[in-house]
């Protein structure tokens, strides 16, 4: 089966620093990939690189067998990736459903939609996260979850193919953890979209995740179901350090 | 073509001394206040006129006039900051408005009350004649005036390096939240370095007064020369102002005897920096630091 | 190819694959029109009262017709640009040297100066793309002074000094009063069509875009915006409709100066039209315009020589009291719309 995102060999420096060190994986369609690392392992840079927020120094990614590492963000979108952020970046002077909508109308081509029309779009998509009551409320104005919630919705209204998710967990507490994770399912389900999950909450992952592909210090430590990589040596070395199997 | 090598190092330095207490003044408002002081212009009109006023209305010798003139620009730079920076500071459309019209307030007045006719003219000729210099003829004044440049240019450079208070403006040009935290009394030190920073301009006007003419609308030429200067150098850095006046002097002076256009020396500036910018869009050093 | 429907609210207009609905709310016309209604009698009343006033109106429409491209360009670039006057002047000096050169009318000259105006516009939009923040306001500020160096050194051509006279006039009935009132007509005419495209414009899809850009620009980005694209658009736009207002000045007073327009004088007064009026808001630059003139009018009939003096410190009060303008105090509804601010500092 082809794969929907092939990256090959991505590099990415920072003038001497190498914090992202020939990392390739596949992603295929429809299928959750988690990503875990410590901190500072080049989690986020790895999805700025492939979102195209960053030029990669080396490397190739490619969607659907198209060689995209050139591409501009915005051209990036048109293909098909979308991108949630890990501490939110909503448009603050924008209402909730003001940003939506400018995520509805600039996201794929769309033929016959009016300014009207993509409005009752992006209420679908604010209805379907939970938001519809908030819709006129500024976006500086809502609470955390409910920020998240928008990130999620502003993703969703470019209709993505693959979607990177980056740290939805970080600030929420329990009750808004399950149903963040209820609703990346249902959006999974219901758009078919094929999710890129990037966390720190080990206990998500597990059950959610197909695959998980793991990396510290900016190299690909481990790749495979979740068991194998929880169990792995180079991952348990990773987050409890050199010296584990004396405290094991 | 000897006299015109001569002709061009000579007066690339020259001016270029003479931009630097012009410029300096612009560059640190802009590297340590963070703001665009588009209304730097009225200090020249107003170190002018407004030394003529005391001396044409109170009658008072010139010595006197001009530390008159002196603390009147420290009221007024005092004034302005309360007024109208420390209020618009996160609006900045409005604040470089408001700073636009005080410019232009000061011009205008100058303006009504002396106009051009007016034959103004200040005697602060420090040595009159002038100096020859292999086959170079220069005012006596102007070489006074470079003199007295970079020594002001030292003495800045060792108050911001050498001293407590230099180095807390230096701090707090780079980070305002970090200097509240470790005590730096914000307000005081924006005051004192929007006063501390008329003293070249006023001294640099006075020089050239004598020796360039004098207009109500002096002003603009003085700011076009001294914003070219601040953004070549990297707005803030004074390393940079001081590399970016010798370069911006040394296009005038290659416009004023290669290219015999004196009327070309903006526009030759202005192409200069735009082709620094285009090579090196942050200008010539960093502009996070002082220095 | 395109068609039109009209149905019970809203007419819809297919092109190709697209589609733009313009809905119809009789109910939020009622003010505009009234005032429409003011401003198209005032010429014809001041015709038999005082036709002098009519030239303070042609100044209020002109003022107002340059602010309002002047806020498009701030929302649609998300900078402020200080010298918005450089455009007037390309406009003017192309209708003026065609006019002289080639005894053109004005209406041979209007595609020649908006050409030149795009050309202008599309050699300097790599200013708005690469220029941060404070660099942007530098090298606009910049331009027009330039310009006007440009015109004192090569005298032969610009006529720095005196200016070029001669330009072949917009209207000529033969009756100077007559003339006024058709070139008031023409001003408010060029008012009200600029007043409703850019309104159109700022409350379309487009407006949407440039207010996510202002907000965000990597955001935008990577939610699919071309942002590049839409800040030349928005430039070469908004500098073609100001080269516009060059041509009409050129051809209403039949010469022009540089040293009237490209200094920063009138380009103050112009920032001062929009700043008063309220920032950036479209109806508020007619405010603007129209407070301004007048101001200026009746300072110099009743002040005299101290009015440049007066002028500006009076703007500036204004400036610090209203903080919204003066459309603010109009809009007692105070809802929050999306009202992109504008951020200077990068």
């Amino acid at each position: 089966m082809a794969p929907l995102l092939k990256v090959t060999n991505l590099v990415k420096r920072f003038g001497g620093i190498v914090a992202v060190n020939d990392v390739s994986f596949e992603i295929y369609k429809g299928e959750t990939l988690g990503f875990i690392g410590p901190n500072g392992a080049g989690k986020s840079t790895v999805v700025n690189c492939l979102t195209g927020y960053l030029p990669a120094s080396a490397g190739k990614v490619e969607m659907n067998g198209v060689d995209i590492s050139h591409m501009k963000p915005h051209e990036r979108a048109h293909m098909g990736l979308a991108r949630t952020y890990q501490i939110p970046r909503p448009f603050p002077e924008l209402t909730a459903l003001t940003s939506v909508l400018a995520s509805s109308i600039s996201g794929k081509k769309r033929i016959n939609q009016s300014f009207q029309d993509a409005m009752y779009d992006a209420t679908h998509y604010l209805e379907f996260v939970g938001l519809f009551s908030k819709r006129n409320i500024l976006a500086r104005d809502l609470t955390f979850y409910e920020l998240r919630m928008l990130e999620l919705a502003r993703a969703l209204a470019t209709t993505p193919q693959l979607i990177f998710i980056d740290e939805v967990m970080a600030g929420l507490n329990p009750g808004e953890a399950k149903s963040a994770i209820r609703m990346i399912r249902r959006a999974k389900e219901e758009f078919g979209i094929t999710v890129f999950w990037i966390e720190h909450v080990m206990a998500v992952l597990m059950e959610a995740a197909d695959r998980i592909v793991a990396i510290n210090y900016g190299a690909k430590l481990a790749e495979g179901t979740p068991d194998e990589v929880v169990n792995n040596d180079d991952v348990i070395e990773a987050y409890l350090g050199r010296g584990w199997r004396e405290y094991a | 073509m000897l006299t015109y090598i001569e002709n061009v190092v000579v007066y690339t330095f020259l001016m270029g001394s003479i931009y630097l207490l012009i410029a300096l003044g612009f560059s640190l408002i802009c590297g340590v206040l963070r703001i665009f002081h588009l209304g730097y212009a009225y200090i020249f009109p107003l170190t002018v006129y407004g030394t003529w006023m005391l001396m044409d209305k109170l009658e008072w010798p010139l010595v006197p006039s001009i530390l008159g003139m002196i603390v009147i620009q420290f009221i007024i730079a005092a004034l302005i900051y309360k007024g109208i920076i420390k209020k618009y500071l996160n609006s900045e459309d409005v604040l470089l408005t408001a700073l636009l019209l005080i410019a232009l307030i000061v011009e205008q007045a100058a303006s009504y009350f002396y106009p051009i006719q007016a034959g103004v003219f200040l005697e602060t000729t420090l040595m009159s004649g002038v100096f020859q210099l292999g086959g170079v003829v220069v005012p006596k004044q102007l070489v006074v005036g470079s003199g007295i440049a970079l020594a002001m240019t030292g003495a800045f450079v060792i108050f911001f390096v050498k001293t407590k208070t230099g180095m807390a403006i230096r701090a707090l040009s780079q980070d305002i939240y970090s200097s509240k935290i470790v005590g730096i009394n914000v307000e005081t030190l924006y005051v004192f370095t929007m006063m501390i920073v008329l003293v070249p301009v006023i001294i640099g006007t006075l020089i050239v007064a004598p020796v360039w003419a004098l207009e109500p609308q002096m002003g603009w030429l003085y700011m076009i020369t001294a914003i070219l200067i601040a953004v070549l150098g990297g707005l803030g850095n004074i390393k940079g102002t001081i590399m970016a006046s010798y370069l911006i002097g040394f296009a005038h002076a290659v416009s004023c005897f290669v290219i015999s256009e004196p009327r070309f020396m903006n526009l030759s500036a202005l192409i200069v920096v735009m082709i620094f910018l285009i090579i090196r869009p942050q200008g010539l050093a960093r502009s996070e630091s002082l220095w | 190819m395109v068609e039109t429907e009209l149905k019970r609210d809203r007419i819809v207009i297919r092109l190709g694959t697209k589609k733009w609905e313009w809905v119809l709310e009789p109910r939020y016309w009622r003010n505009t029109l009234i005032w429409a209604v003011i401003l198209f009698l005032f010429p014809t009343a001041s015709y038999f009262f005082s036709p002098g006033l009519i030239n303070t109106m042609i100044s209020a429409n002109i003022y107002a017709a340059i602010a309002m491209p002047l806020a498009l360009l701030t929302i649609g670039t998300g900078r402020m640009n200080f010298g918005p006057q450089f455009y007037i002047g390309v406009g003017g000096y192309t209708a003026a040297l065609l006019s002289i050169t080639y005894g053109w009318g004005p209406l041979l000259t209007l595609p020649f100066a908006i050409l030149m105006c795009i050309v202008a516009a599309l050699i300097f939009s790599p200013l708005v793309l690469m220029a941060r923040g404070l660099y942007y306001v530098l090298l606009t500020l910049l331009l027009p002074l330039v310009f006007l160096e440009v015109t004192f050194i090569y005298p032969d051509i610009f006529k720095g000094d005196t200016g070029l006279f001669g330009i072949v006039p917009l209207l000529d009935t033969g009756n100077a009063k007559t003339n006024f009132l058709y070139i008031g007509y023409i001003s408010t005419a060029i008012m009200f069509a600029y007043l409703w495209i850019i309104n159109k414009v700022l409350k379309s899809r487009y407006g949407l875009l440039m207010a996510a850009i202002n907000d965000d620009e990597d955001v935008a980005h990577s939610i699919g915006i071309n942002i590049n694209k839409i800040k030349i658009i928005a430039f070469v736009c908004a500098c073609t409709m100001i080269g516009i207002i060059g041509w009409f000045y050129a051809h209403y007073f039949s010469s022009f100066a540089g040293i009237t327009y490209l200094p920063l004088t009138f380009m103050l007064k112009i920032l001062l039209v929009l700043m008063i009026g309220g920032r950036a808001q479209v109806f508020g630059c007619v405010v603007g315009g129209y407070f301004v003139a007048f101001l200026e009018m009746l300072m110099i009939r009743f002040m005299g020589p101290i009015q440049p003096v007066l002028f500006p410190i009076i703007l500036l009060i204004l400036l610090f009291v209203l903080p919204e303008g003066l459309f603010g105090l109009y809009r007692k509804r105070r809802y929050r719309e999306y009202l992109p601010t504008i951020h200077v500092r990068r």
